[in-house]
């Protein structure tokens, strides 16, 4: 068993490196990404043999002091929700773990206080501020799988505009073939619409925080990812970063995204690329978004 | 009485029709209006509350003359069938509403009564009373959303019609 998975690992770097020059198609690469995900999953999942007790303390207004019991590395502020009202489970968009944003899908790891914030607070910032986020990671997600085939783009850190600002955008290094290429009218449209699709199925963005060779392993073909997963360690206390995964598109992200893509409506693309880098050919993507919630 | 188009076509018809006549009506009138000014917050029928909120103004715009007005003091003591509640019309409510010049009262509909005549409701309050507000008042949070995005799109504006006067 283990001389069958070494060898598996040999054949996989193999493969890696002779691809590193062939070009993976984009399929495949999403496909790749999405094993490394699913493989760390479950073998964090399986760490968790024995059912342990945490108390959970609800901060939200009108609970103050509910103490909740849940399973350790098993429950997450969405299934705290659950045992609440069917409002909570659907209001709520980020949850306040001790006073750390924390994404509703993630497993609590010990007894905490928690908060569930939703739109309609007295203090939507946080909120506001995933949401921005997320609709710029979904715009991301749209980019990678809009073009042919034959022509690689690759996903840059996409810079956190302030609300205000009335856009949320994302950087691309795109094909050096499409360097003329300025979206059209259509082209734009095309992509609100492959975004409404997204939207439409309602997927969830799954969070897992992975130490950094993992995520080294999952983006082992983008040069940029990886150092941005390298900035993300340097910058995060803990030495880890946080990888989601939303359908089969694996993305990092600066900080925690919503809990589906349901709650993103009314999405449009409405940007222009702008050559910003002089060494990489970057183009930036705008679009403006309005909640359901 | 109010004068109005609707009276004036009414063919002397000018109120509506409460109780089993002009003695029942007043009489009637003057119970709800002595409840009214005792508990400042009351439920009746719609029909009903909307006829007393003009005798309740009224009864306040008399009280405001001071307890030593004669008139004042004979309105007060027909209208209040309870006695000790003549103090208090003299000596809260007319001070309360000293600034205001009208609109003593506020009425506000509420669901029909669910017993078998469904009647429609409605709830009458002298205004200025310690209880909690029937209605709260809207929560506008700059914060929100859209509110930012507004926010955003107003300074734009703004700044664009300022590069365009210089």
């Amino acid at each position: 068993m283990m001389a069958f998975k070494s060898v598996c690992r040999v054949f996989y770097r193999r493969l890696v490196s002779s691809a590193a020059e062939a070009r993976i198609p984009a399929a495949e690469l999403r496909r790749l990404r999405s094993a490394v995900f699913s493989r760390e999953q479950e073998r964090q999942r399986a760490l968790v043999t024995r059912t342990e007790k945490i108390e959970v303390t609800m901060q939200c207004p009108g609970l103050q002091g509910s103490l909740l019991v849940m399973n350790k590395g098993v429950s997450t502020p969405h299934s705290c929700a659950r045992h609440l009202t069917e409002w909570h489970v659907d209001s709520s968009a980020l949850a306040l773990v001790d006073g750390e944003p924390w994404p509703m899908h993630r497993p609590l790891t010990q007894s905490c206080s928690l908060t569930l914030l939703t739109f309609k607070d007295q203090d939507p910032v946080l909120v506001n501020q995933a949401y921005w986020r997320s609709c710029a990671a979904l715009l991301g997600q749209v980019l990678e799988n809009a073009f042919k085939e034959e022509f690689t783009i690759e996903l840059l850190r996409s810079p956190e505009l302030p609300v205000t600002s009335g856009s949320f955008c994302c950087d691309l290094v795109l094909d050096p073939r499409l360097d003329a290429w300025t979206p059209s009218e259509e082209a734009l449209r095309s992509l609100t619409r492959d975004a409404q699709q997204l939207i439409h199925q309602n997927l969830p963005w799954e969070p897992l925080e992975v130490l950094p060779p993992v995520a080294l392993e999952a983006f082992t073909h983008s040069r940029c990812k990886q150092e941005e997963v390298e900035e993300m360690v340097a910058e995060s206390p803990s030495g880890t970063v946080t990888l989601y995964r939303c359908g089969d598109h694996v993305l990092l992200s600066g900080g925690p995204l919503w809990p589906e893509q349901g709650s993103l409506i009314a999405l449009a693309a409405t940007g222009s690329p702008r050559n910003l880098g002089e060494a990489e050919e970057e183009s930036r993507k705008a679009g403006g978004a309005t909640p359901s919630r | 009485m109010r004068l109005s188009l609707a009276t004036l076509i009414s063919h002397g018809r000018v109120a509506r029709r409460i109780g089993l006549g002009p003695k029942s009506r007043i009489d009637m009138l003057r119970n709800i209006l002595t409840g009214l000014v005792r508990f400042e917050r009351i439920e009746t029928t719609r029909g009903r509350a909307d006829e007393v909120q003009f005798y309740a103004e009224k009864l306040i715009d008399y009280a405001k003359k001071g307890d030593t007005d004669e008139k004042a003091m004979k309105m007060a003591t027909f209208w209040l069938t309870e006695k000790d509640l003549v103090p208090k019309l003299f000596k809260v409510l007319a001070p309360r509403y000293q600034d205001h010049q009208k609109a003593y009262t506020r009425m506000a509909r509420i669901p029909n009564r669910t017993n078998l005549d469904r009647a429609e409701m409605a709830v009458l309050e002298y205004k200025g009373h310690p209880f909690p507000p029937l209605f709260h008042p809207k929560r506008d949070n700059d914060l929100t959303l859209l509110n930012q995005l507004l926010k955003g799109y107003r300074e734009e504006r703004a700044r664009q019609t300022a590069a365009k006067s210089d």
